[in-house]
């Protein structure tokens, strides 16, 4: 674990929908190169959880702190200039256009003629998949013809090639199969390497436990708390999950 | 064609020119060998009808660039037709009493307003452009029938005749310059610019686009002008043909811009798209309009044909893209 | 003094006679002089010579209908019974710019005949300078380009005789009410030269010839989709019309079908072109006493003759017009055949039975 400051600090974060309260009291901090989990059932706030921290909705109070400076952020693009990446569970990705467009989506490199600079984003793609071990045909493949979890490998790898801070990995592996799931694990551990917060949403605990640091417990929008990874086990994370923790 | 490169350009070159966008250039290859087969006594390959075939299509290739760019971000402009009327109209009448930049300027004009119209309904009021356009494209009729209660307008200002219609510089007709600055931009800004890009992934998924940072509105807003300005300059490039306008001309382009943009190898759905192919696609309908009645078809014949020919086109190239 | 009044009298009713010549015929579209069509004729020397010249033809039409291939048929027919090949024909869709380059387009194959209808013509020179500029012969129908000029430009214009089918409409509707009764006159409210003179022309004989009928409910009709609504008001305003003249066949459909949902049995119908469900009405003894129509056919005929004729020198008349019949109960099988070239429709034989 790594004993500097925090990266992401948020503090008392709570989030109204109107009348509905749907996150209170929530404090999490995250250090350059650990996994932090966020569990909890559906409906507990995680989705409004990504929300917030990504910048697409801002809290109703509490603050976000990013490497010690209080932050505001009111869309995913002021997320983004913080260097906050999410991989989306959807994967936010253009099927019919090529890895590479994807890679630079919204962000393209232009050349000396203000045109699509190509060759660097191809040669950064390749890069950028080697380093990761994401194994697809080629930075020209069309997204629509690789597999579930070369597509994932290309969403992190989007996602860790921008992400100055922070990476938010929300579900990566839902819809994969065994094999692609350890790959994407696999790719998920060497981010650590990189010394950004990586915050992970998963509903495997067996993967929870094989990834992350930490592990947040979240239900019905408040927080019920945090354990190291190493001290607790599935059963007391199961406890805190369903509320049947004080009995 | 551009098959044999080197080096690093093969990458891009063989995304550029994949299976699904040969179809269109075989169609054209299959359907120019035959009529020229056909076709070799009776004028087909002399190269006035040839330069003709060009000639008769520069507005229809024209109107197609901007459905490329419409098609490829998810959105469909049915009003193409009633602006080249309306845009015709509003440069001949304007022509006759304030000269040529004035009309091209209204005809430019009223082609890009009404793309703003269209763009800003479904970009900001967030209709779906299917409707919007249909809508549109029944209201301009009608402002193009009322605009000179149903007259046709003479254009005698032969600068303007001869910049946009019937003149040459260098030898080559004037609308066949057109057409070429016309693809050569088209394609450059499609497939070398990020709008471009931005263009593409709108249409491909408008939610990536969008937490891409990528305004989906804004490329909305900007494909329909683009194609309403585009539906402009073709109007103005009727009147210089036709020395005139009137409001029936562009009335029966929709369907030819349609079914050359398809088979040119752009998604109905958007997302990808070529306006290579749609040059191709467009000659390619003039080409059969031209055949056809070279081989002296009647009319309903040169109709059934020319239909089936097209249906065999796109039903490849659709079956093709949906592997 | 007197002879001053009686000179001046006899200009006067000179002039009155010469204003009702001029509005009582059609005139072409510059004001020529009509000429019976029939009265064109080659002769065998002229039609040997048309035949050993090899020449072709293309036909370039404004739009395709009943009435087109009607014309359409005539021509082809015409020229083939002189040995000429048509090499191409073609169909505009009313669009100006279409019809230029199908003349482009027809240039390919060299004719030496072009006929066609113009689709605009006051801007047509355009559309036809090429084919003129090669010496193609150009025939019109109905139009010529504004600004060409008859024997240099193109051979002829042939048309059908408007004035001759309002006033054959205005005799029908006479015989159909024994000469006298309420007449209705539903016109097309237009700038439309074609019905405008049609429609004249069956009011000034109505007017004119039977003094003991009269125009008792005039209604136009700018919409033909509002016909029905026309029709239903006049009804009932007048129920007492004794026949009612309708601009065209389409709108007479909408006026017969009122009549119908009022229950009138006694309202006759005159109107002009050939419709089968109104000759079908008709044959089965309703409302529709006669349909006024042209001799199309006979257009192509005239046309392509006098354009195969001016290859081998014969100068043709400036314009032509064609006759037009009245088609009553009695006269549908023939007369079908004399306009359109075609058979009765099967449903119309059929309830002639």
């Amino acid at each position: 674990m790594n004993a500097s400051a925090p990266i992401l600090q948020l503090q008392d974060i709570r989030k109204n929908f109107g009348g509905l309260t749907a996150i209170e009291n929530f404090s999490l901090e995250v250090f350059p190169g650990e996994i932090v989990a966020l569990v909890g059932d559906n409906g507990a706030g995680k989705s409004t959880l990504v929300k917030i921290i990504s910048g697409v909705h801002p809290p109703s109070s509490g603050t976000i702190t990013i490497e010690g400076k209080p932050v505001t952020m009111s869309n995913a693009t002021m997320g983004r200039a913080h260097g906050i990446e999410v991989v989306y569970q959807d994967l936010a990705l253009a099927d019919q256009q090529t890895v590479y467009m994807n890679m630079f989506l919204g962000r393209e490199p232009l050349n000396r003629l203000g045109l699509l600079d190509r060759r660097r984003m191809i040669d950064e793609t390749e890069k950028l998949v080697k380093e990761l071990d994401v194994r697809i045909p080629s930075a020209h493949a069309t997204i629509r013809d690789l597999s579930g979890g070369q597509r994932q490998g290309v969403a992190i790898a989007r996602a860790t090639h921008w992400a100055s801070k922070l990476i938010l990995l929300d579900e990566p592996t839902a819809a994969l199969g065994v094999a692609e799931t350890a790959k994407v694990e696999a790719i998920a551990q060497s981010l650590k390497q990189r010394n950004v917060g990586i915050l992970i949403i998963s509903h495997s605990l067996d993967q929870v436990f094989k990834l992350s640091d930490r592990i947040c417990v979240l239900r019905r929008g408040k927080q019920i708390g945090v354990r190291e990874t190493k001290k607790t086990d599935k059963n007391e994370i199961i406890a805190m999950i369903t509320g049947l923790q004080q009995q | 064609m551009t098959s044999a490169n080197t080096g690093t350009e093969v990458g891009s070159f063989a995304s550029r020119f994949n299976l699904q966008q040969y179809v269109v250039y075989l169609g054209f290859l299959a359907i120019f060998l035959f009529f020229a087969f056909m076709l070799k006594d009776s004028g087909f390959l002399t190269v006035r009808n040839l330069s003709n075939i060009v000639l008769q299509t520069a507005p229809v290739t024209i109107m197609a660039i901007g459905l490329v760019f419409v098609m490829s971000a998810g959105e469909i402009d049915l009003s193409i037709g009633s602006i080249v009327a309306v845009s015709a109209l509003a440069a001949a009448v304007t022509i006759a009493s304030y000269g040529m930049a004035a009309g091209i300027v209204a005809g430019l004009g009223a082609g890009i307003l009404i793309g703003l119209i269209n763009g800003a309904l479904v970009a900001y009021v967030k209709l779906p452009s299917f409707l919007v356009t249909l809508a549109t494209m029944g209201l301009f009729a009608g402002v193009s029938r009322s605009m000179t209660d149903l007259r046709s307008i003479s254009v005698t200002n032969e600068t303007f005749t001869g910049f946009f219609g019937s003149g040459s510089l260098l030898g080559v007709p004037s609308l066949i310059w057109w057409t070429v600055i016309a693809i050569a931009v088209g394609h450059l800004v499609y497939r070398e610019t990020r709008f471009g890009a931005h263009v593409l992934a709108t249409g491909d998924n408008a939610r990536a686009a969008s937490v891409s940072g990528i305004s989906v509105p804004k490329i909305r807003l900007a494909v329909l002008t683009i194609s309403g300005g585009l539906a402009g300059l073709a109007g103005l490039l009727y009147a210089g043909r036709l020395q005139a306008a009137k409001y029936t001309l562009g009335e029966t382009d929709l369907m030819t811009v349609i079914a050359a943009v398809i088979v040119g190898g752009t998604l109905l759905n958007g997302g990808k798209g070529s306006i290579v192919g749609a040059l191709v696609g467009s000659l390619m309908m003039g080409m059969l309009n031209n055949g056809l009645i070279l081989m002296g078809l009647s009319v309903s014949d040169q109709m059934i044909v020319r239909g089936l020919i097209i249906l065999t086109a796109v039903a490849v190239s659709l079956r093709d893209k949906s592997r | 003094m007197r002879k001053a009044l009686s000179i001046m009298t006899a200009l006067a009713s000179l002039f009155a006679a010469h204003a009702f010549a001029a509005e009582g015929v059609t005139t072409g579209p510059n004001g020529e002089k009509p000429v019976p069509a029939a009265s064109l004729k080659l002769t065998s020397a002229q039609e040997q010579q048309i035949k050993d010249g090899k020449f072709t033809a293309a036909l370039v039409w404004h739009e395709m209908s009943e009435y087109t291939n009607a014309v359409n048929a005539g021509a082809r027919d015409e020229f083939k019974r002189l040995g000429i090949e048509v090499v191409a024909q073609t169909d505009a869709g009313f669009d100006a710019a279409r019809q230029k380059a199908d003349v482009e387009t027809v240039m390919a194959k060299k004719p030496s005949i072009i006929l066609s209808l113009p689709v605009d013509p006051a801007t047509a020179a355009s559309v036809y300078d090429p084919a003129r500029q090669a010496g193609v012969k150009l025939g019109f129908v109905d139009n010529c380009p504004a600004g060409y000029k008859q024997g240099t430009d193109y051979v002829t214009i042939v048309s059908d005789d408007l004035f001759q089918m309002g006033n054959k409409a205005g005799i029908a509707m006479a015989e159909a009410l024994g000469k006298k009764g309420k007449v209705g006159y539903i016109f097309h409210d237009a700038d439309f030269y074609v019905t405008n003179q049609r429609d004249g022309a069956f009011k000034k004989t109505i007017e004119q010839d039977y003094p003991d009928m009269n125009i008792a409910a005039e209604a136009g009709m700018a919409d033909p989709a509002r016909s029905e609504d026309i029709a239903q008001a006049m009804i009932t305003q007048h129920p007492d019309l004794d026949g009612i003249y309708v601009t065209w066949a389409e709108p007479a459909l909408s006026v017969l079908s009122a009549l119908r949902a009022a229950g009138n049995t006694h309202t006759k119908i005159v109107t002009l072109d050939l419709n089968e469900p109104a000759a079908l009405d008709m044959v089965k003894g309703g409302n529709i006493a006669a349909l006024v129509a042209d001799e199309a056919y006979s257009i192509g005929v005239t046309l392509a003759r006098a354009s195969a004729g001016s290859l081998v020198g014969l100068k043709a008349e400036p314009f032509y017009a064609v006759d037009s019949i009245a088609v009553t109960k009695g006269t549908v099988k023939g007369g079908w055949k004399k306009s359109l070239n075609k058979d009765v429709p099967a449903t119309i034989a059929d309830a002639m039975k």
